[in-house]
């Protein structure tokens, strides 16, 4: 009796001792392990199994003793296509599995599945949770480690994105590059003398590609647009020469409408400080969303004008206007008004403005336009505050505040 | 009219390469093309030319290298460059900066795709610069 005692006291020592290894444990008493050992058992699994799988209720957290987990997430690109298995990275000794055990809605994020047989703890969630509230100081402990481990997944996944679609965006631009460089060469006449309904083709053909080019831009700058990326960007420069820039990059999509621009330009540009070449893309941005939305043969108003503190840019259109109740959200990712009917576009443009007027803590605004005449619109209203400052003159001011 | 300027166009894509030409073509320049740094490192030796038109990511040497390399060899230094990429201008500027810790010694930069009247009046541009330079 007393041998069979002492037996199970040292199977619990060595679970304890193993437990502790682990990335979650590693800061809990031995007395806290003990407990913890109570309601863990061993498994043993063999390759190709699931350990946990993705979406279901989450009730028993794995600790990898010996072998490899891949932590696969299912990805599913467009509405139609079959859902595939991505694997977003994989776990050996000492890491964990599960630990939506101890997160709402305790529903795995992920599936493991074992790449070769895999020895693990199973620690049940139920236990596991109640121990925890009891006893806060280890609970602490362990949710501060997982907060670490889910941090660093997180950032993982965050660079990985980000360096995928860096590459993807290379691979998918440099060909439309060339393309586009050919549909242009042919549209300029380099390459022989067009009829007028080939010329017209080739001009539906540009206007395809570049969009298609925005696009993937679009794509990209949403994963790396964050505010210190914009801010270290910041230089000098003539906000008119960047509106010309933009009139120019509509300019097509524009004539394709039979569209007037009518630039309504301040009587002197003054430089500002900003993101030059994201201030273009807000201009472009507002500029082709106007097009997009006006009557064919309206005109499009672009105005800018200047005061005490900030710079004003304004885009008009005479298009329908966006309902009333969805104003407030038209500056999010992927938000479409109700009223789009079938215009292109999938919705990163404006949210992608407003990022980068947040950066230059600026403002983006949006309203109707109703006139008793029965005339609609929209205005988008950009302002630039005038005392930003370069990433040269922040490290100077800096230096002089030393002193 | 002095003499035909020579234009050297770098990239490893060979439809960028043949719808330069064809823009370039157009005008009284003598062109001539590399599908990479080693190539036109190797050209720049035979016949110096008055303008290069760069590209970045290309295999072998990259444009990076081919600009580090001509502006710390006299003979080169002098050579106008301009740069057409898909990468965006102030990636890439950091990126050399990073790199070699110096500025990045090129005299335009357009992003792909040229338009064509505004490549050839860029060419022109650089052209004249540097036959004001002497």
């Amino acid at each position: 009796m007393a041998s069979q005692l002492s037996e199970g006291t040292n199977a619990l020592s060595v679970m304890a001792q193993r437990l502790g290894r682990s990335e979650i444990f590693v800061d809990l008493e031995r007395g806290d392990l003990m407990v913890i050992a109570e309601f863990s058992t061993e498994m043993t699994y063999q390759e190709g199994a699931s350990v946990l799988i993705e979406g279901q209720h989450a009730e028993r957290l794995f600790v990898v003793e010996r072998g490899k987990l891949a932590l696969e997430k299912k990805i599913q690109i467009g509405r139609h296509s079959t859902p595939r298995n991505a694997t977003i990275g994989y776990i050996g000794p000492g890491k964990i599995a599960g630990f939506s055990v101890l997160t709402t809605p305790h529903t795995y994020s992920t599936s493991a599945i074992c790449m070769e047989p895999t020895r693990v703890i199973i620690v049940d969630g139920d236990c596991l949770r109640d121990f925890l509230v009891s006893n806060p100081g280890a609970g602490f402990k362990v949710m501060n480690r997982i907060a670490a481990l889910i941090g660093g997944r997180y950032r993982n996944a965050t660079n990985t994105l980000t360096y995928f679609l860096s590459i993807v965006s290379h691979e998918l631009r440099s060909p439309l590059a060339a393309v586009e460089n050919y549909l242009r060469t042919m549209y300029g006449g380099y390459a022989g003398e067009l009829t007028e309904k080939q010329k017209r083709m080739i001009q539906r053909s540009i206007l395809r590609v570049t969009d298609l080019t925005a696009l993937i831009g679009d794509v990209v700058d949403l994963a790396r647009m964050r505010p210190e990326q914009i801010q270290a960007d910041f230089e000098w420069f003539d906000p008119g020469e960047v509106g010309s820039e933009s009139i120019e990059d509509a300019r097509l999509a524009a004539a394709e409408k039979n569209i007037n621009i009518r630039v309504e330009p301040p009587p002197n540009f003054e430089p500002i400080v900003g993101a030059r070449r994201r201030m273009r893309q807000v201009f472009t941005n507002l500029l082709n969303n106007a097009i997009k939305f006006a009557p064919p043969e309206s005109d499009v108003i672009f105005r800018a004008w200047y005061e005490p503190e900030v710079v004003i840019f304004e885009v008009q259109d005479s298009g329908p206007g966006i309902p009333t109740e969805e104003l407030p959200y038209i500056f999010q990712e992927f938000f479409r008004a109700s009223n789009v009917g079938e215009r292109a576009g999938v919705g990163m443009g404006l949210s992608i403005a407003k990022k980068i007027m947040d950066a230059h803590h600026g403002q983006i605004q949006v309203k109707n336009i109703s006139s008793e005449f029965g005339n609609t619109g929209t205005c988008f209203t950009v302002s630039i505050p005038r005392n930003l400052m370069t990433p040269d003159m922040r490290r100077q001011s800096w230096m002089k505040a030393d002193v | 009219m002095e003499e035909q300027a020579t234009i050297l166009i770098v990239d490893d894509d060979p439809d960028i390469l043949e719808g330069i030409l064809m823009i370039l073509d157009t005008q009284p320049y003598r062109t001539a093309t590399a599908g990479d740094g080693i190539k036109c490192m190797k050209m720049m030796e035979e016949e110096v030319p008055d303008l290069l038109i760069l590209d970045l990511l290309m295999p072998r040497m990259d444009g990076w290298g081919v600009i580090r390399e001509m502006r710390s060899e006299p003979r080169f230094a002098n050579v106008p460059i301009l740069i057409l990429t898909t990468v965006v201008e102030d990636a890439s500027r950091r990126r050399y900066e990073l790199e070699t810790g110096m500025t990045m010694d090129v005299q335009d930069y357009v992003q792909k795709p040229a338009r064509p009247d505004d490549l050839i009046q860029r060419v022109k541009k650089m052209l004249a610069a540097k036959a004001a330079k002497g």
